[in-house]
């Protein structure tokens, strides 16, 4: 873990970063719609058309386009949305904050659900508590993201019930109930998936540390079941578990995609979807800058986290 | 005598009580903010260009037109009190109001109008009223308050051109600087005007005080929340506190309808989906054909099943039952014998294979696609159904393909219908039917104001056009809205351009 | 049977995943009605004796709609992650065999392109190709490359030092003989377990990319279109969008369990 390596795994984002905004860019070029014919839809005449791609840029050659946006974002301009005529970075910002909080809050209640979860189907390995925690892993980790949320709204927010609001988004400055009752059903469908995956490789993991010459030495010196389990078992399985969570951070990424839009939730996931559908590119390329940075940076801050907890890895 | 008098007298009392009493029962009260959700964002506020379903409104609220169409469709008084036109329809006066101040304080005069109007008629300026306003040759200012146009050949139907939803009156400060503020700045004279603007979330108007409509608006402000997803935005009416869904979709309309606290509106309109096949290109070019597959839709199933009963069937005229100069149009029952019969005579005995495509904006099209394919099966027809983006079908199939599905709302007159698609030079012509005896007579219709000469023309269009068959129309869809039962005194135009938010007034509890 | 199939979990992996093809191979043959006939009389019915499954919108019987679509669901899930497993797994195994700069290359190119998350680079390519069955499962084979090449030149490179691959060497074969007769049929193992768990993963985008409508298209009757289209119809007839979800979630759950199963018996640190 020295200097060297971390330096060497930033330039390889970065470098990263480039091609993927860079193939972002040349795709588009191939389309055969743009942004202007999504404005102007059947109202566009050629004229029109014509006049629109002037005013947004889009009658300039690709290399030009792409350049100018690079040097845009060297110097922190991401440029207009072309559809919503509005500051890319601010449009972008307000939405990360809230796919942010989103994924956040998902993340935290897994991580306080699964964890204990995963260490409760080991320990009692082979019992009925392990079976039915096994059985809600794999439903868990089957339903895509979208049949999970259509079932949620179907019986927890539908008219029968209606226990929650179906969808919306309520500002925590505005109010905190309100922000909490809107982000429950979207925070659990993104959290269903991760909640089986990470219990499950917690069991695993929890289950082979239990079983190892360590664990059977600290027993066989007498200490009590409980303090073997805290002191000695946890703190080896959890490095996996880490790992697992940052493969999920991806897994979050694209969750959020269909989560947000199917619950109105105005994160990037929904921008995301809008930006394609109209051809905007700044926001397309803003948004998978940001969702591949984001990626990027934790899987080196969970390599960091492993290095740090697990000390086989430390010296591989 | 005097014993009549006092009669007299008490009567004269009870009368003026009665003329009193409804208006007492339907006052009016004051203030509250109308909460209305809605499914598409709201992109730009550019009144020259936009075109989203849930951004008519707020331009409706925030700026004024020349005239505006009325809930009887008929042109009405907007930012012009009155106007007159020439006997020949070629010249047309406008008179504003006196005293009009945009939403910053600045007079609204005539030179606005003029620079509006000559941006609308820049073909540098996109703007989507062109195409209905494409006759005028000048237009200039009398004096403040007076506005005259010069018409390059005459149109009767003039004034309902200036209403047109995109043709709405922009300070010529705003048009002399630049052009992409409009998107996102609003400065009009109607009676709202903008507070925040965030189109991811909502937008929301607020009063304007100085509206030229004495007493109105009645609502202290609108909010406008956006909800993408419709399963969502119904849910969320049902049970939460938004007062109007802008647009209710047919498959929710029985259920929301149904629910207690709540006005569902349905409103005829001449909303089409339009089955377009061209004309100067096999195997369209063939009438029999195209009359084959007229007879192999069921359009009464086609509203059953894809507006839920929502609709009225249409037989192919491009105009509703609404329009006045409409005729009594035959019906064509689904005869899948007689189109198999019309194939075969054309040559195609064993039945004809075709790819039909339908953008996936809105979903209608390719639903209505999906059920035209089954129900012409019987027919011979073995129809493929082709699904793409809206944008690569702009690009790629509108007004070149060779059989695609087209979605059109309502148009105000006959000759903005006709002007739309079906002439020769209609600036979103996609069949390849130029027919000049059509255009003549579509000509005939718009240059003179005498109803009798009017109504000839426009039946001989019409005849010719359904016998030529240039598009299939399989039925008119219902304009769908609803409400809360507080919110009193709103409606929509089967248009679906105008909203009158100005006559929308909450009853207090 | 191998060990780790008696198990519960397994036992139900083998008997979901039968059904599961079954249905994918003879589905459309099993189909009691035409999937796209209209039966308007009785649209968005329960089910009934008619329909065992109830009606969708069109009066389209559910159960018919369901069989038909498996091929396009399963084969979607099977043929995108054969297809990003193989160019993956020969790609993984150069890397692995070759070593040195060839090696060093495609790992930096793999890392890059491991860094956008999985979704996100299906979304991007099929926007781009456009909407469709074909384009989508390209789409999911190219994000899948990655990963699964990232896999194969792992399970090489730890073969690569055993004993008889050494020997192998050490007795003069020829270097494809090595590779093709001692190095790849022991990595396969490791290859088809993470094979079966992303088929359950790529029936899952399919599913998604129908949902957004990027996918199949109407009238397909994959499943995850099958919701999409079912959503607005979801308080009047629950059936119209349970039934594919819920078949979406069993057909993933089998390949999972499948694939779970089949690491444990691939596995013996796991045998207890």
């Amino acid at each position: 873990m020295t200097l060297g390596y971390l330096v060497r795994r930033l330039l390889a984002v970065i470098l990263v970063l480039i091609v993927v905004t860079f193939a972002v860019f040349a795709i588009t070029m191939i389309l055969p719609g743009n942004a202007a014919v999504m404005i102007l839809g059947e109202y566009g005449t050629d004229e029109a058309v014509a006049a629109l791609e002037r005013r947004l840029g889009l009658d300039k050659s690709w290399y030009i386009q792409y350049f100018s946006w690079v040097k845009g974002i060297l110097s922190g301009d991401f440029g207009q949305s072309l559809r919503l005529s509005l500051p890319v970075a601010d449009v972008v910002g307000d939405a990360f904050l809230n796919s942010a909080s989103l994924a956040g809050i998902a993340l935290i209640s897994v991580t306080i659900i699964a964890i204990p979860l995963g260490v409760l189907a080991a320990i009692n390995r082979g019992t009925v508590a392990d079976l039915v925690i096994g059985v809600f892993s794999y439903i868990g980790a089957s339903m895509p993201e979208f049949v999970t949320a259509t079932l949620l709204l179907l019986f927890l927010a539908g008219p029968a019930l209606g226990l929650l609001p179906a969808g919306g988004f309520v500002a925590l400055t505005e109010s905190v109930g309100g922000f909490a009752s809107h982000v429950i059903l979207p925070a659990t469908t993104l959290g269903l998936i991760l909640t089986a995956h990470i219990s499950r490789q917690v069991r695993s993991e929890m289950s082979e540390v239990l079983s190892s010459d360590y664990i059977r030495a600290a027993r066989l010196k007498g200490l009590r079941e409980r303090r073997v389990i805290r002191r000695h078992a946890l703190p080896n399985s959890l490095a996996p578990a880490v790992a697992v969570i940052s493969l999920d951070v991806g897994y979050l990424l694209g969750g959020i995609i269909v989560v947000e839009e199917i619950f109105a939730w105005p994160g990037l996931g929904r921008l995301l979807i809008y930006a394609l559908e109209n051809r905007d590119l700044p926001v397309i390329q803003a948004i998978t800058l940001l969702l591949a940075t984001v990626y990027a940076l934790s899987n080196l801050i969970s390599d960091i986290i492993i290095a740090i907890l697990d000390p086989r890895v430390r010296y591989a | 005598m005097f014993i009549f008098n006092i009669l007299r007298r008490n009567v004269l009392l009870c009368m003026a009580l009665a003329l009193a009493l409804p208006t007492f029962v339907a006052a009016q009260s004051n203030g509250g903010t109308l909460k209305i959700s809605h499914s598409t964002r709201i992109a730009t506020l550019n009144p020259l260009s936009l075109s989203g379903p849930a951004e008519y409104p707020v331009i409706d609220m925030a700026y004024s037109g020349l005239t505006r169409i009325g809930p009887d469709s008929q042109p009405m008084p907007d930012l012009a009190k009155s106007w007159e036109g020439s006997p020949d329809a070629t010249e047309f006066t406008f008179h504003l109001r006196e005293g009009v101040t945009f939403h910053d304080g600045t007079p609204a005069t005539s030179s606005d109008v003029v620079a509006t109007y000559e941006a609308i008629l820049n073909p540098d300026i996109p703007s989507s009223a062109l195409s209905v306003l494409n006759m005028i040759d000048s237009v200039e200012a009398v004096d403040d308050l007076t506005v005259k146009f010069t018409l390059s050949s005459p149109f009767a139907d003039f004034p309902t051109s200036t209403a047109h939803a995109n043709a709405r009156i922009i300070s010529e400060e705003a048009l002399s600087g630049d052009l992409t503020k409009l998107d996102t700045v609003v400065n009009g004279t109607g009676p709202f005007k903008m507070e925040s603007y965030d189109s991811a979330r909502v937008t929301r108007l607020v009063r304007n005080d100085n509206y030229f409509s004495e007493g109105k608006p009645y609502l202290d402000a609108v909010e406008m929340h956006l909800f993408p997803d419709l399963a969502a935005e119904t849910t969320n009416f049902l049970s939460g506190d938004i007062d109007v869904m802008l647009l209710v979709q047919q498959a929710d309309y029985a259920r929301i309808s149904s629910t207690s606290g709540i006005n569902a509106l349905r409103v005829p309109s001449g909303r089409y989906v339009n089955v377009v096949m061209r004309f100067d290109q096999p195997p369209f070019d063939n009438l029999k054909v195209r009359e084959a597959l007229a007879y192999a839709i069921d359009r009464q199933l086609l509203v059953d099943l894809v507006l839920e009963g929502l609709g009225r069937p249409g037989h192919d005229n491009i105009l509703s039952p609404e329009f006045k100069f409409r005729i009594d149009t035959p019906k064509k029952n689904y005869d899948p014998a007689k189109a198999k019969a019309l194939l075969a005579e054309a040559g195609y005995p064993d039945g004809i294979s075709l790819d039909l495509v339908a953008s996936n904006r809105p979903a209608i099209r390719a639903q209505v696609a999906i059920a035209i394919k089954q129900m012409a099966l019987p027919a011979g027809f073995d129809i493929k159904v082709e699904t793409m983006p809206h944008d690569t079908y702009i690009a790629n199939v509108w007004k070149k393909g060779n059989f695609y599905m087209a979605y059109w709302g309502m148009q105000p007159t006959e000759d903005a219908t006709f002007n739309l698609l079906l002439t020769s030079n209609a600036s979103y012509e996609d069949t390849g039917w130029k027919n000049a005896k059509f255009d003549e007579l579509v000509n005939a219709g718009r240059s003179t104001t005498i109803e009798a000469e009017r109504a000839a023309a426009y039946s001989e269009a019409q005849e010719l056009m359904l016998k030529e068959l240039p598009y299939i129309i399989p039925f008119y869809e219902d304009v769908l809205t609803a409400s809360k039962d507080h919110v009193k005194g709103y409606s929509i135009n089967p248009i679906n351009r105008y909203f009158y938010l100005e006559n929308v007034w909450l009853e207090k509890e | 049977m191998p060990k780790a199939f008696r198990t519960a979990a397994g036992f139900t992996g083998i008997v979901l995943l039968s059904l599961v093809m079954t249905a994918a191979f003879f589905g459309p043959f099993m189909a009691p009605y035409d999937p796209q006939a209209f039966h308007p009389a009785s649209r968005l019915e329960g089910p009934s004796f008619a329909h065992f499954l109830g009606t969708d919108q069109f009066g389209r019987d559910l159960l018919s709609r369901l069989l038909h679509g498996a091929p396009s669901t399963i084969f979607f899930g099977l043929g995108s992650t054969c297809i990003g497993v193989g160019v993956g797994s020969v790609i993984g195994v150069i890397a692995g065999t070759a070593g040195g700069w060839i090696d060093s290359v495609i790992m930096r190119v793999l890392d890059g392109l491991l860094a956008v998350p999985e979704l996100l680079f299906t979304l991007l390519i099929v926007t781009f190709l456009g909407g469709g069955m074909g384009q989508a499962m390209l789409a999911v084979a190219v994000a899948f490359t990655p990963g699964m090449a990232r896999i194969a030149r792992s399970s090489v490179l730890s073969i690569r030092t055993r004993e008889y691959v050494l020997a192998a060497i050490a007795r003069g074969e020829p270097s494809h003989y090595v590779v093709l007769r001692e190095v790849l049929p022991n990595a396969v193992g490791p290859i088809i377990v993470e094979s079966s768990i992303r088929v359950a993963f790529a029936i899952m985008i399919g599913a998604t990319l129908g949902f957004l409508g990027l996918g199949a298209q109407p009238p397909s009757t994959e499943w995850g279109l099958m919701v999409a289209e079912a959503r607005q119809f979801m308080f009047r007839n629950a059936w119209t969008v349970a039934v594919p979800g819920v078949a979406i979630a069993l057909a993933a759950m089998g390949f999972n369990l499948f694939g779970d199963a089949l690491r444990d018996s691939l596995d013996p640190r796991q045998s207890q």
